[in-house]
């Protein structure tokens, strides 16, 4: 059977998860083995040669790879999709990143125009001032024609989906937990409306629920899905912090907001290559411009 | 204005920094050839030593791990959707521009030269690739140190099956090159067998010397060297702060 879309087969998809639950590699590391095989099937066939009697834990249930094609189709009847890296609707900047995930679980539609998008980051207890830049520089995205991605936690995220929203723009969550939870429990009704006309996703089983590790993980395909990462506010603590060495990582530029110069680590970033010190959305918006311009003109 | 101000080089070639190191010089537990981690006491790692040394020098400008961002950089910049693709080959081109800017005198110097003639790239393993696949030669045609003494002297001949194999039937010169010195451009080193192949062909056409100035030198991390380190440990162990003012000829 083949999916509509894409024509990579739902098997291929159920091998792709049977992959994530089987572990050959760490997680931010089987894309790139799936895509050098050029089909999970064949790779999971490498490991086991009877892959047909072969139990995988998957969301919490242990299941043949007939199953997990079950469970591809139930998940659709409960409105969660699946996007793997073998099908072309794989975000496109994500693809670009080396430790990006095989597969990503989505509510609501992926669009081409996420390609121009841009993440805003921050911690969860904001100032009211920090709360005030992340609405400004999220309406200055929306109104420059980007798409504004966060992770929705409280505070900054909040305040960047909302401000999109508000402003008429498209919004995409990146979440820390399976698609079945939500975390703030206050974000439900936030989560449901992105999810219904945007998209939220995520890169963990649809029950997984938030851990300690989960929402690190996220924020490297928050960065990956990105054209760029906006920094609010964050502490030294902050995952917004981690997303901003992740986003250098990947090779994307890092916007700070020039408050977070009080904080040492906001400093020491500051200095790196790729990071900017900004002002305001606008200014983002001007070098996001330049930087992604696509006639370059560079100078020595 | 932020708009009115051009990307430099310097900017778009640090957009892959944190994740670039540089190549070794030859010493021990370094192929003196390719830069790659070996055991001592050889001097050469196995493809090193088996193939036809046809180069005069060999110039990575950073070790590249096995499905790392540099190596995934140098995959996708030829495929993935133009805007993704525009973004890679612009940060790989600030890249070469950067190095060779401040580096191509030490490559000449050690081919013996005081200067290179000629710059060309390695071609792709096939004529009807090489035809579709033109984003390497699009990067050297603009990288502004080089762009000048471009030329296309290399055609796959499609003899030869495709594969990483040393094999001195692989390319041919498209014109005599006799005396002259030839800065040879490719994106990635795994064996070296393309590249060398290359050299062969550019020498057969009469070229007096052959450098190569390749962007990645490619890691394997499972690759165990020595009884308890593999080229992954020491990939891990390399200083962490991309410096663009050495070589591994310095």
């Amino acid at each position: 059977m083949f999916d509509s879309r894409t024509l990579v087969s739902t098997r291929e998809t159920a091998a792709v998860l049977a992959l994530m639950a089987r572990r050959p590699a760490p997680a931010n590391r089987l894309a790139g083995l799936i895509e050098e095989e050029g089909s999970a099937l064949r790779l999971l066939e490498q490991l086991d040669s009877e892959v047909a009697d072969r139990l995988f834990d998957v969301d919490q249930k242990t299941v043949t790879l007939d199953e997990l094609e079950e469970h591809v189709h139930a998940w659709e009847r409960e409105g969660i999709a699946l996007v793997t890296i073998l099908d072309e609707a794989y975000p496109a900047n994500l693809r670009m990143v080396y430790d990006r995930p095989a597969a990503l679980f989505y509510r609501g539609r992926l669009d081409a125009q996420d390609a121009r998008s841009v993440a805003v980051v921050g911690t969860r207890s904001a100032t009211p001032e920090g709360l005030d830049a992340a609405r400004g520089v999220s309406r200055d995205l929306v109104g420059a024609g980007y798409v504004v991605v966060s992770g929705l936690a409280a505070g900054v995220d909040t305040a960047a989906h909302t401000a999109a929203l508000e402003a008429g723009g498209r919004t995409v969550a990146v979440v820390g937990t399976g698609l079945r939870h939500y975390f703030p429990k206050s974000n439900q009704a936030l989560q449901d409306q992105i999810g219904e006309h945007h998209a939220v996703l995520s890169q963990f089983w649809p029950g997984q629920e938030g851990r300690r590790w989960t929402f690190p993980q996220r924020n490297a395909v928050m960065s990956g899905f990105a054209r760029a990462t906006v920094v609010i506010e964050a502490s030294h603590t902050s995952g917004a912090r981690m997303q901003a060495r992740l986003a250098l990582e990947h090779g994307r530029p890092v916007f700070l907001m020039r408050s977070l110069l009080a904080h040492k680590w906001a400093q020491t970033h500051a200095q790196r290559p790729g990071a900017y010190v900004i002002d305001s959305g606008a200014e983002v918006v001007e070098h996001l411009e330049r930087l992604y311009a696509e006639q370059l003109t560079l100078i020595a | 204005m932020a708009e009115e101000r051009p990307l430099t080089v310097e900017e778009a070639s640090a957009a892959y920094e944190s994740a670039m190191r540089n190549v070794l010089p030859p010493g021990p537990g370094v192929c003196e050839v390719c830069g790659t981690w070996i055991a001592e006491p050889w001097r050469r790692c196995y493809p090193c030593s088996t193939t036809p040394q046809q180069l005069d020098v060999v110039v990575p400008i950073t070790y590249s791990e096995h499905l790392g961002q540099v190596h995934h950089a140098l995959r996708y910049y030829k495929d993935g959707i133009a805007s993704v693709r525009t973004y890679a080959a612009t940060r790989l081109l600030a890249i070469l521009w950067r190095f060779v800017l401040a580096h191509e005198p030490c490559v000449a110097e050690a081919c013996g030269v005081p200067a290179f003639d000629v710059v060309t790239t390695v071609p792709s393993s096939t004529p009807e690739r090489d035809e579709v696949r033109t984003l390497l030669r699009t990067i050297v045609e603009a990288c502004d140190p080089l762009a000048d003494r471009f030329e296309r002297v290399l055609r796959p001949t499609g003899q030869v099956p495709s594969g990483r194999d040393y094999d001195e039937r692989r390319y041919v010169a498209t014109r005599d090159l006799t005396g002259l010195a030839v800065l040879l451009i490719d994106d990635t080193w795994t064996t070296g067998g393309h590249a060398q192949s290359a050299a062969f062909a550019l020498k057969q056409a009469g070229a007096s010397t052959v450098g190569l100035v390749v962007i990645g030198r490619h890691v394997r991390p499972s690759w165990q060297v020595t009884e308890d380190k593999t080229s992954g440990d020491l990939f891990n162990g390399l200083p962490r702060q991309f410096d663009w003012t050495t070589c591994r000829l310095d």
